[in-house]
C-alpha cells in the first residue's frame, strides 16, 4: 500500500496545527457558528444528533494493522470504544468531543491518516473495489489512480469549495464493486498493471443517489491515463463555474449534467480541457510507475490450492461451509482467497465494530494476511490476502468475537446508514428496519434460498444507504411528522456485471411496522415465479414491476 | 486608508493603501480599475485594466477562485488582482495559489490572523498559479 513519505507527513501534521488553530478560536469566540461549520467540514467534523461525529478518510478503503490499531486506542481513548464503517469506505467515530478532534487528528496523522475533505463541499475520499490487488476478475489495479487523486485532490487550491460534495470511483475489474455509475465521476480503468503509464481511462460523469438518482454518462473513451488530472480539472472547472449554488438540493453535477444535456455538458468540458495545457499537465511516466510500485503484490508463496483440505474442513463444519460459500471470494493467485469479515449481525447495527474487534482484525491481518485490511462500501472488513489452508482458523478467530457471521451478499447483509438514531438529516430511523428485517430473515436456509439480495436502507433521501441501487431498497420518508418507508425494487450497483440500474418505487410508502411484512411478501412473489436458480434480479428482469405491486397492493376481497 | 494583505517580492504583508475607484463592468473603461462578479466570464479587455478585483459573495463561493486561474493562466493577466467581498481569514491560501496578488477581509480586524495562515504548508500536491513545482510534478 501507498507509505507516506517526509512530504505527506508534514503537509498533515501542518493541516492538524492549522486545524488546532482555528479550533482554539472558535471555542474563545473568535469564529462564529458558521464560518467554524465550513473548516470542521473539511476536517471530517459533523455536529449531529446527539454528538459531534468524526468521519476519518480510509484513502480508498485500504488500511494497515497498525493503523486500524490505532482506530481502535482513538475509540477507546476518545469515543466510546467503536467505530462506523461507512458506506464510503471510511471509518465515523460517534462520539468525540468537539476540544479533543485536534488531538485525535493529531493521532492519526501519526500513522499517516487524517479526516481531510471526509465532508463539505469539496472533493471527497476516492473509492474503490474492495478487493483491488487481490480479485481474481482484476484487469488492472486502480489503487495507483487512486492515490494519484487523492493527492491531486487534497487541498486542491481552485476546488475546494465547490456547490456540493463531490465523489470519484476507480474501477480495474470486470464487475464493478465500486459502483462507478453512480458518482459523480466514475472512471474504467483499462490497461495492464505491469504499465501502469499507459493505461485508458473511461469517465463517466453526472452519476449519483440523493434526492434525484442518476446514472453518469461515459463522456470520454480511452483516455490516457496521463491525463487523467487535467481531464478531471476540466470537468471540474466546468462544475465549480456552472453548477447551481442557489438551492443546495440542485447543486450536485448531475443536475448541471441534466440541465445542459449530456452532449452540451461534455462539449463544454472538451472545449476546457481543449484550453488547458494538458500536454504541460500530464502526469510523468515516472510518477505514475514511482505510486504503482507501492502496490505490487505482497510477496505470495507458491501455494496449490487446498481444495482437498477446506472440502474435509467444511464437511466437518457446516457454518465453515456457509462462510466459505458467501465471505470468501476467488483470488488472482493459487493457494490464496479473499475474505469478507460481516459486521451484519442481528442486534448490531450494520457497520458497527468494536476496539477489540479492530484490534483482532489487526492481529488476523498481520497473522496471515500481510498486515493489509480494507473496508467494502458494504460496511464490511475485507483481508484481501489469505492463504488458503489458514482460512478455518482465521474463520474460528473471527467467529469467536463476532466476526464469523457467514452472510455476505445475503438478504441479512444490509447496507444501511445511522439513520435518525444518530444523524440530524435524517427523516426516519433506519437500524431498528435493518434489524426487523435480520430477525424476520434469519433462518439461514430460507437466505440461503433467497441467493444474493441487496437490501439497503437510508433514512432520508441523502442516501446514504443507497436504497437506489439496492435489488430491494427501502427509503425513510416523513410524513405529517410520522416515519414512513418507501420501498423501491429491482436497483443494482453493478456489481453483478450488468449495468447500473436505479430501482422503481413499488407504491405508496408503509409504516415502520408493515415493513418487514411487505419486503416477506416481495420474496414470495420472487420464491413463486422464479425458474431453477434465477437470482432476485434476474427474475425482476424478467417479470417487470408488476407482479409485486400486485400482491403488496391488492385490495382485500 | 484601507488596509490589506498583499504580495510582496519576499511573501505577504499587511499594508495600508489608498482607496480605488473600482468601476463595475458595465461602466468601466481601459485604464480604470475594473471589479467584476465570480460569474463573469474573462474577457480580453481585461488586460487594459489597472488593476482588477473580483468580489465574493460568499465565503463557500469558489467561482473566484476559478475565474482568477482563467485570468492568470488563460487571459494572462499579469496586473494586480484583487480580492474582496466575503473573504475569510482562513481561507486566504487558496486565494493566493489561485493568483490573487491582494485580499481585503471584510473585517480589518482578522489581517493579522490572514496573514499567519495564508501559506499553512511549506509544499503542496499540485502545481497553482504561484508554484510550478509540486509533489506530483516532480516525482521523489
Amino acid at each position: 500500500m501507498y507509505q507516506y513519505n517526509e512530504f505527506d507527513r508534514t503537509f498533515i501534521n501542518q493541516r492538524v496545527a492549522h486545524y488546532r488553530d482555528q479550533t482554539e478560536r472558535y471555542l474563545q469566540g473568535d469564529l462564529s457558528e458558521d464560518e467554524f461549520l465550513q473548516l470542521r467540514l473539511r476536517n471530517g467534523l459533523y455536529v449531529q444528533r446527539l454528538a459531534p461525529m468524526l468521519r476519518v478518510a480510509i484513502p480508498y478503503g485500504t488500511l494497515s494493522s497498525q493503523q486500524l490499531r490505532a482506530l481502535a486506542s482513538i475509540s477507546n481513548d476518545f469515543d466510546r470504544g467503536y467505530g462506523h464503517l461507512s458506506t464510503r469506505q471510511n471509518m465515523q467515530f460517534n462520539w468525540p468531543a468537539l476540544e479533543d478532534v485536534p488531538d485525535i487528528l493529531q493521532a492519526l496523522a501519526d500513522v499517516d491518516m487524517h479526516a481531510i475533505q471526509t465532508s463539505g463541499s469539496c472533493i471527497r475520499n476516492v473509492t474503490t473495489d474492495q478487493f483491488a490487488g487481490a480479485a481474481a476478475d482484476e484487469e488492472i489495479d486502480p489503487r495507483p489512480y487512486c492515490e494519484l487523486l487523492r493527492q491531486w485532490s487534497t487541498s486542491h487550491p481552485e476546488f475546494e469549495w465547490l456547490p456540493r460534495k463531490f465523489k470519484i470511483a476507480v474501477i480495474g475489474a470486470t464487475f464493478d464493486r465500486a459502483a462507478i455509475g453512480v458518482h459523480d465521476i466514475g472512471i474504467r480503468v483499462n490497461g495492464s498493471s505491469e504499465q501502469p503509464e499507459n493505461a485508458l481511462v473511461d469517465i463517466y460523469a453526472g452519476g449519483g443517489l440523493g434526492r434525484t438518482p442518476v446514472l453518469g454518462a461515459l463522456i470520454r473513451e480511452r483516455l490516457p491515463v496521463k491525463h487523467l488530472l487535467t481531464y478531471t480539472e476540466a470537468i471540474m472547472r466546468v462544475y465549480n463555474r456552472y453548477g447551481r449554488r442557489d438551492n443546495k438540493y440542485k447543486a450536485r453535477i448531475k443536475i448541471l449534467v441534466r440541465a445542459l444535456t449530456i452532449e452540451k455538458f461534455k462539449a463544454k468540458v472538451d472545449e476546457e480541457w481543449a484550453a488547458i495545457n494538458h500536454e504541460q499537465g500530464a502526469v510523468p511516466a515516472a510518477e505514475l510507475s514511482r505510486l504503482s510500485a507501492f502496490f505490487a503484490p505482497p510477496s505470495f508463496a507458491e501455494l496449490d490450492n487446498a481444495g482437498e483440505l477446506l472440502g474435509t474442513q467444511r464437511l466437518e463444519n457446516p457454518a465453515f461451509n456457509r462462510w466459505m460459500k458467501h465471505n470468501v471470494h476467488p483470488h488472482r493467485v493459487s493457494g490464496y482467497s479473499v475474505v469478507t469479515l460481516s459486521t451484519k449481525v442481528t442486534g448490531m447495527p450494520p457497520g458497527d465494530v468494536s476496539s477489540d474487534q479492530m484490534d483482532a482484525v489487526a492481529s488476523w491481518a498481520d497473522c496471515y494476511g500481510f498486515g493489509e485490511i480494507r473496508i467494502s462500501h458494504e460496511q464490511n472488513f475485507v483481508l484481501p490476502h489469505i492463504p488458503q489452508d489458514k482460512l478455518y482458523a482465521l474463520w474460528q478467530q473471527a467467529d469467536a468475537i463476532g466476526l464469523g457471521h457467514f452472510n455476505a451478499g445475503l438478504i441479512s447483509d444490509i447496507i444501511c446508514c445511522p439513520g435518525g438514531d444518530y444523524c440530524s438529516l435524517a427523516n426516519a430511523k433506519s437500524l431498528p428496519v435493518a434489524e426487523a428485517i435480520q430477525r424476520r430473515f434469519a433462518d439461514y436456509d430460507y437466505q440461503y434460498d433467497l441467493g444474493s439480495l441487496d437490501l439497503n436502507i437510508s433514512g432520508c433521501m441523502n442516501a446514504c444507504g443507497h436504497h437506489h441501487v439496492g435489488h430491494i431498497g427501502i427509503l425513510g420518508v416523513d410524513k405529517k411528522g410520522q416515519e414512513f418507508y418507501q420501498i423501491s425494487l429491482g436497483g443494482h450497483a453493478g456489481h453483478s456485471g450488468e449495468a447500473p440500474r436505479l430501482g422503481q418505487i413499488i407504491g405508496p410508502s408503509v409504516a415502520r411496522e408493515e415493513v418487514c411484512d411487505v419486503i416477506e411478501k416481495v420474496i414470495k412473489v420472487y420464491l413463486g415465479l422464479r425458474f431453477e436458480g434465477e437470482t432476485f434480479l434476474s427474475c425482476f428482469n424478467r417479470i417487470g414491476i408488476l407482479p409485486f405491486k400486485e400482491s403488496i397492493y391488492a385490495k382485500a376481497a | 486608508m484601507p488596509r490589506l494583505l498583499k504580495r510582496i517580492p519576499s511573501g505577504w504583508q499587511i499594508c495600508d493603501v489608498a482607496e480605488t475607484p473600482w468601476i463595475a463592468q458595465d461602466e468601466w473603461r481601459a485604464g480604470g480599475a475594473l471589479q467584476v462578479g465570480v460569474d463573469a466570464e474573462p474577457l480580453a479587455d481585461w488586460l487594459e485594466a489597472s488593476s482588477v478585483a473580483i468580489e465574493f459573495p460568499a465565503m463557500t463561493d469558489g467561482r473566484g477562485l476559478s475565474l482568477a486561474v482563467l485570468m492568470r493562466n488563460r487571459l494572462g493577466y499579469r496586473g494586480e488582482l484583487v480580492a474582496r467581498g466575503s473573504i475569510h481569514q482562513d481561507i486566504v491560501h487558496f486565494l493566493a495559489r489561485c493568483g490573487f496578488d491582494a485580499i481585503e477581509l471584510p473585517n480589518e480586524e482578522h489581517l493579522e490572523t490572514a496573514l499567519k495562515w495564508i501559506d499553512p504548508h511549506t509544499g503542496y500536491y499540485q502545481p497553482s498559479v504561484i508554484r510550478s513545482e509540486s509533489a506530483l510534478t516532480s516525482a521523489n
